[in-house]
């Protein structure tokens, strides 16, 4: 066990960490949020784990399966014993890892403990309701098929990689949806390869106190059996040239362009990653000037968005525009690429450096009111790297960054070779 | 003019909601948008000697912005800052409330925004919410509540800057407006915020007509036609009460217990989607429901004088849609006839309990929670459910079901694809049966009760059925629903 460092730290509140016998890290944050606890169990697995042909979309699946019973809490006892705590819970996939969570009065944290790991050492179900869920999800690709964000970013991915698995979305392919039905034996070994302790964390949040967690902890989660499988991702040759693609919409909707370049993986301690994150919000954000340029003064753009996700994997910096005419498209990307080209030429004046760097902390300090934000912060960290030391070590590179480092990496990232362009019109 | 303090002592940051009862309500005929684009172009339009570019640029180093949200009754201007830069934030804020500047190529830009947010947003590309929206204009054909709050399209095409400059002035006045504060701020700061808003021009309340609303006859159909691979559902019916009323309660208990939003308590969820697999979730609300960002809760500040019972049904297979729809009825006559067991009375109440304190985990939302609470002339909504679900009975929840709800009448927006749209209808208002047949694994006492779904009657009629292009929702040219 260790409560992490006060000095050099922008996180707000202290991390009492320990780890089970069973491999299982528990990361405790006392907040002042009386009489309410968050209960955040991390999977560090997500679409990125999908390396077999023809199941893609199935870690989000399966998060749907962890709502389907165990000997002891069918799904009706299970929801049940929710509905009597007046909790709030749900899960969510990501590429990268899978999240269950639950909010509820902390006096509640030992039924909903009992309750959560029961699910994760003890999971049954039947072939029916597998069928049904699958279909569930099939329902969810079909809400999100009418938004045309989805439909590029989908589009995006299968062009931007060839071999890693983030060529896929996290609700997976379509063809590959619709067969989910067929793969109930599937499922049963997704489940003994990748729900383990060794594979997950547990993080608890809010009116709490530290060691009273770690005996309930030891308790309800230290029977769970460790032994999770080996993940080998494929590597993602280098691109080599730019690939173009384009998605025509039935609709008339407003067209959209993105452009995306391969980027570092997640390191906390690389400041090319925080770098990226500087010219994103420098250039691309409110008060940026392509921003400026194209959203205020020339008005062809109503929306854009610009940044890099934080991944496992080397992963993409992003850049998004929803354009006003389709006649546009053309002279948009025309300036979103000389942009691009100029952060690899002209630095940064120390103003604008310092206002970005104290922007982005103190966003990330505002969104730190609830125990679910916090837990969610933790979480983040936790999945990216498996500690929790990440998130003031980010910020610690990032106070770091000169205008040097942002025209460094721009140069190095922002090549033609490395960049795919695809758009959506009506 | 009213204030709401929330003080938090040694809270870093300090929460402001400057509300204003006005909303699209208040919308001139034939200027239909004008009270949102008025609202967006006060936070977006400068003030007070700078332009809304520099304002961004003050506004950045602080990581805080001035938000507003227009609704239909209430107009709210927020914003949350850390301590460190509130007098800086509030100078900004106070200028965009007082001296807003409505420059004209914001107000270009954010009318072609609210524009596009019609054409391209809500008719284009947000089928759930174009579902939603239809059966909004059709209970409420005709008035202000029946159309979205961006307005029309000739309504905002039609709009000037003199127009937004003359709605500020008249609607955006000191006796319409509460100031609602939270965090750890000195007298002085409330004491300047209560003299801002003071000096506003004056204005007495104005009430706009209360929104009427028409009882459907039987089942109404709006089918709204566009491209789509799954169709979306809405049902719905006015209904006699609000959070004013005492009926509301025991109502939202019952609201609760049939669909509760994004839960897997509701009786639509487990039958539609857990039982059969229709689709992704199956809720029921019996008043106006925005969810507030991602999150499962109700944003605040979304009051309405008059409400509607609803179901939403999230986009199922067309070969399912009108099993979909029968399925809803069916489980709502159930309700209607035998109301909620005392078993189910019992959980909903105690989950409603626990639940409602969750809605308000930041100061802001706490904020909200307590404007509306004035809005209906009540407490907030929480500490209305903390004071009365203990002393509610489920005889009172059942009255409270058979006074406000039909089992046999309801409006029914369907958005469907062109070419599946006409068979549909015609077998819908013949009152065809609608087996439902599977490709996954069924329980047999799932498969029996389908054949009772399956041939449940609705009350149709071809003279109460129309099919709408989507491109003709909310034109404003007469040629749909919605106004």
């Amino acid at each position: 066990m260790r409560s992490s460092d006060s000095h050099l730290r922008t996180f707000p509140y202290p991390i009492v960490e320990t780890v089970l016998g069973n491999g299982l890290r528990v990361a405790v944050v006392p907040t002042d949020s009386p009489g309410i606890a968050a209960h955040y169990v991390v999977v560090r697995t997500g679409s990125r784990n999908e390396v077999e042909p023809g199941l893609t979309g199935f870690a989000h699946f399966f998060e749907h399966m962890m709502f389907r019973g165990t000997p002891r809490f069918s799904p009706e006892a299970y929801n049940d014993v929710l509905k009597r705590l007046g909790a709030d819970g749900n899960a969510f996939t990501t590429d990268d890892w899978t999240c269950y969570h639950v909010t509820a009065s902390s006096s509640a944290l030992d039924t909903v403990m009992d309750l959560e790991s029961d699910r994760f050492m003890n999971l049954a179900y039947e072939v029916e309701a597998f069928q049904k869920e699958a279909r569930a999800v099939l329902g969810e690709y079909n809400k999100n098929y009418s938004i045309p964000i989805n439909a590029l970013l989908e589009k995006l991915q299968d062009t931007a990689y060839v071999a890693h698995t983030y060529k896929h979305t996290t609700m997976g392919f379509l063809r590959d949806i619709e067969t989910m039905p067929q793969q109930y034996d599937y499922s049963l070994r997704f489940f003994t390869r990748w729900y383990r302790p060794d594979n997950a964390a547990l993080v608890v949040v809010g009116d709490v106190d530290p060691e009273a967690v770690f005996g309930l902890a030891r308790r309800r989660w230290e029977a769970w059996r460790a032994g999770a499988a080996t993940l080998v991702t494929p590597v993602e040759p280098e691109q080599d040239a730019e690939r173009v693609a384009h998605v025509p919409w039935s609709t008339p909707t407003l067209p959209l362009i993105a452009l995306a370049f391969h980027a570092p993986a997640f390191d906390a301690e690389d400041v090319r990653g925080r770098a990226l994150d500087v010219l994103a919000q420098a250039e691309f954000a409110p008060t940026g000037r392509t921003y400026n340029d194209l959203v205020l003064d020339k008005q062809w753009v109503d929306w854009m968005w610009a940044g890099v996700e934080d991944h496992r994997d080397p992963t993409l910096f992003l850049l998004v525009a929803r354009v006003k005419e389709t006649e546009r498209v053309g002279d948009v990307r025309a300036a979103l690429q000389s942009a691009l080209s100029r952060a690899g030429t002209e630095t940064l004046s120390p103003d604008r450096l310092s206002a970005v760097t104290s922007r982005l902390r103190y966003a990330f300090l505002g969104g730190l009111q609830t125990p679910d934000q916090v837990a969610m912060a933790v979480s983040n960290a936790l999945q990216l790297t498996g500690g929790t030391t990440a998130i003031d070590a980010s910020y610690r590179t990032l106070a770091r960054v000169s205008a040097a480092d942002v025209m460094t990496t721009a140069s190095a990232v922002f090549r033609e070779g490395n960049r795919t362009v695809v758009t959506l019109t009506p | 003019m009213k204030t709401i303090l929330l003080p938090s002592k040694g809270a870093p940051l300090v929460s402001i909601r400057l509300l204003f009862s006005t909303g699209a309500v208040h919308d001139p005929v034939g200027r239909e948008g004008l009270s949102a684009l008025t609202g967006g172009l006060m936070v977006e339009g400068g003030a007070g000697g700078l332009s809304f570019r520099e304002i961004l640029d003050a506004l950045y180093p602080m990581a805080a912005g001035i938000g507003v949200q227009v609704d239909r009754e209430v107009s709210v201007i927020q914003g949350t800052v850390h301590r460190d830069h509130l007098d800086a934030y509030y100078d900004l804020v106070r200028r965009v409330v007082l001296e807003p500047r409505f420059d004209a190529a914001d107000f270009e830009r954010l009318r072609e925004d609210q524009v596009n947010a019609i054409t391209a947003g809500l008719r284009a590309s947000d089928d759930e919410g174009l579902g939603k929206e239809t059966l909004n204009a059709v209970i409420h054909e005709g008035g202000p509540y029946g159309r979205p709050v961006d307005g029309t399209v000739r309504g905002l095409t039609a709009v000037t800057r003199d127009d937004v400059v003359r709605f500020r002035r008249e609607r955006f006045t000191r006796d319409r407006a509460i100031a609602a504060i939270a965090g750890d701020v000195p007298d002085r700061f409330v004491a300047r915020v209560e003299s801002d808003l003071g000096s506003l021009p004056s204005g007495g309340p104005d009430p706009a007509r209360v929104p009427e609303a028409r009882m459907p006859e039987g089942i109404e159909l709006t089918v709204v036609t566009k491209p789509c691979r799954a169709w979306a559902i809405s049902i719905g019916h006015p209904i006699a009460v609000t959070r004013a009323d005492d009926d509301f309660y025991p109502l939202f208990l019952a609201g609760s217990y049939f669909g509760e939003h994004r839960t897997f308590n509701g009786v639509l969820m487990n039958k539609m989607r857990s039982e059969r697999g229709l689709n992704y979730g199956d809720y029921a609300y019996v008043e106006n429901f925005v969810q507030d960002g991602t999150s499962t809760f109700p944003l605040p500040n979304t009051p309405r004088r008059a409400q509607a019972f609803s179901i939403w049904i999230r986009p199922v297979a067309p070969a399912h849609a009108h099993f979909a729809i029968r399925q809803a009825m069916r489980e709502l006559r159930r309700l209607v006839e035998d109301g909620l067991t005392r078993e189910a009375f019992e959980e909903t109440r105690a989950f409603l309990l626990s639940y409602s304190r969750l809605w308000a985990q930041t100061p802001s939302r706490r904020l909200g929670y307590a404007l509306d609470g004035a809005f209906y002339g009540r407490r907030s909504l929480i500490d209305e459910l903390a004071d009365r679900l203990p002393r509610l009975d489920v005889g009172q929840v059942n009255a409270a079901i058979r006074r406000h709800l039909r089992a046999d009448s309801a409006f029914v927006a369907v958005v469907a694809d062109p070419e599946g749209a006409p068979e549909f209808v015609d077998r819908f208002v013949t009152d065809a049966p609608s087996p439902i047949v599977y490709d996954t694994e069924t329980k047999p006492e799932v498969l029996a009760e389908d054949g009772e779904v399956a041939v449940f009657p609705l009350r149709t009629s071809r003279a109460s059925a129309r099919i709408l292009p989507a491109e003709s929702m909310f034109e404003g040219d007469g040629s749909d629903g919605g106004g």
